[in-house]
């Protein structure tokens, strides 16, 4: 009796101390890592935005950023030399890649990852060659794939990067890390996924997602939404705003003028 | 873009032209698709023709008959020009057609500009000839369907000027330009108007020209960026005043000369870009 006395005794201890007793919880993921602004508003004179990302990682381990776009399907003119000039000689059809990827290291990548894992996570050129897929009438498939890749990096929709990452000093949490990169001109409004993989021994032994959203705000916003859903609304309201603008230039002028002629 | 608009606004003022010639190869040059280019540029200069209208209509220098019938014969033309472009799209040739469309007529106009100019400048002011009827102008007086146009004080079949707008209209959706440098000489050599009513009356046909334009490029193609045409306007606004005042210290022919010159650099600089090897053999379909 007095031996189950005292196991209820011991069970009801145990139950108002476990919070204080039990091993100290992972830090949620929200903690780890945190990226501002969660949503970049596009404006009318928007020029791209910088993001910075912060997180802690184990003292022992390398840090990858991947900033990723949903995969598209994207059709091109494929140039040739016909006589003396350059014209579309063909169309391509690219799908399997993202419209965006941007990634960042603390180290090289081939010293963070082995290639097995590179290519997995689909971290370089020649692991996204492996991933894409390409319709063309010619076999030079090769060739198209690096023109491809050099067309999305001089748009600024691909950057490949090793570092960029600034790795801290050291604290009682961890290894604290920084990233500060801007969210290219050329990315389209919509939905992009930052990744932080922590690595170790060539293999990521962590990941997590944070979501970004690029949002059209204002009137660049309206114009889209209209230009697309509403393309007759759109054309009578191009046409009516760049007539009130002739208009209204041409009131501002001749006050302008007639002020002029007074003082003189 | 605001600092595209005021260099080209500032040509306009310095030589008295619309620019929308030039804003076009000048924004394709700036990395904007050629068709997006084309129709907003076509957007931008209902802005800059409005106010001109505005202006002229006071003075009484639109001749509105005549202007209503070259603005149809301007909008037949551009709902050609339109669904041209729009085959030429599906084609993937949308491109090309604009460009060489420019090379041609930019060097045509800058090369004739230049010449013409070099001799007024070699020879002094030309004396005005007397005029005398010409086997065209008798073949124009047989056409059917004549009317008066008493503003303009001259009898035409509308026929005439119809056509003539026509193939401005194409040109206008083709190469998002008024069609002014071509429509103001027609105007005053072969339909024989004052130029006063000629510049009015051309800046009217300009307006419903573009404002179809716009409209038809907006549903049928999507190309007309609105926010980039607004950027425009308002750049073109300061630099035609800035250009207005400097064209005033040079001589008529030496403005003349400056301008072909200009004409030519661009013409040079897009004929290099259809001949030189590009850096990246894929140019992305949206858009052309």
């Amino acid at each position: 009796m007095i031996h189950r006395n005292m196991q209820i005794a011991l069970t009801v201890i145990l139950a108002v101390f476990a919070p204080w007793l039990a091993p100290a919880a992972a830090p949620p993921q929200e903690a780890r890592l945190r990226v501002t602004p969660e949503t970049v508003n596009m404006g009318a004179f928007y020029g791209g935005a910088s993001v910075r990302v912060e997180g802690v990682t184990g003292p022992d381990e390398k840090v990858i950023i991947v900033v990723r776009g949903g995969n598209v399907t994207e059709v091109f003119n494929k140039v040739g030399r016909v006589g003396p000039i350059w014209v579309n000689t063909g169309k391509v059809t690219i799908s399997g890649v993202p419209s965006l990827l941007l990634v960042f290291s603390s180290e090289p990548l081939g010293a963070c990852l082995t290639r097995a894992a590179i290519d997995q996570y689909g971290l370089d050129l020649p692991a996204l060659k492996k991933q894409m897929r390409i319709e063309s009438k010619t076999p030079d498939y090769g060739r198209i794939a690096d023109e491809y890749f050099l067309y999305k990096t001089k748009q600024g929709s691909y950057h490949l990067v090793n570092g960029g990452i600034r790795m801290n000093q050291p604290d009682k949490d961890g290894l604290p890390y920084t990233l500060e990169f801007v969210l290219p001109k050329s990315a389209p409004p919509g939905q992009y996924k930052i990744s932080v993989l922590e690595c170790r021994g060539g293999e990521v032994i962590q990941s997590s997602d944070v979501p970004i959203k690029a949002v059209e705000v204002g009137f660049p916003g309206l114009v889209a939404w209209l230009a697309t859903q509403r393309p007759s609304s759109y054309g009578i309201v191009s046409v009516v705003v760049a007539m009130l603008a002739g208009f209204g230039i041409d009131f501002i002028a001749a006050r302008l003028f007639k002020r002029k002629s007074v003082g003189h | 873009m605001v600092g595209a608009g005021a260099m080209v606004g500032f040509l306009s003022g310095l030589f008295g032209v619309s620019g929308g010639f030039l804003l076009t190869p000048v924004l394709m040059m700036l990395g904007i698709p050629p068709t997006v280019a084309a129709a907003s540029d076509s957007c931008q200069i209902i802005a800059g023709s409005s106010s001109g209208t505005a202006a002229h209509f006071r003075l009484g220098n639109v001749d509105v008959r005549l202007g209503t019938v070259l603005v149809l014969g301007g909008l037949a033309g551009a709902w050609i020009g339109v669904h041209v472009i729009k085959i030429l799209r599906a084609l993937g040739s949308a491109d090309l057609a604009i460009t060489l469309t420019y090379v041609v007529m930019l060097g045509l106009i800058g090369g004739y500009m230049f010449a013409e100019s070099l001799r007024n400048l070699r020879r002094g002011a030309l004396v005005p000839k007397s005029h005398r009827p010409t086997r065209d102008e008798s073949f124009f007086s047989k056409l059917p369907f004549q009317m008066d146009f008493p503003r303009s004080q001259v009898r035409h079949s509308v026929l005439i000027p119809f056509f003539l707008c026509g193939i401005v209209g194409i040109l206008a959706a083709i190469m998002g330009v008024g069609g002014g440098f071509i429509m103001l000489p027609m105007m005053v050599y072969l339909l024989r108007m004052p130029m006063h009513v000629a510049v009015g009356t051309s800046l009217f046909q300009i307006l419903f020209t573009c404002a179809g334009v716009t409209y038809m490029q907006a549903t049928t193609n999507h190309t007309v960026d609105l926010v980039l045409a607004l950027l425009l306007a308002a750049g073109s606004t300061i630099g035609v005043q800035v250009g207005a005042q400097v064209g005033r210290r040079l001589r008529g022919d030496e403005l003349k000369i400056l301008l072909a010159s200009v004409v030519l650099v661009v013409m040079v600089k897009m004929a290099a870009g259809l001949l030189l090897t590009p850096g990246i053999h894929l140019t992305p379909l949206k858009g052309h």
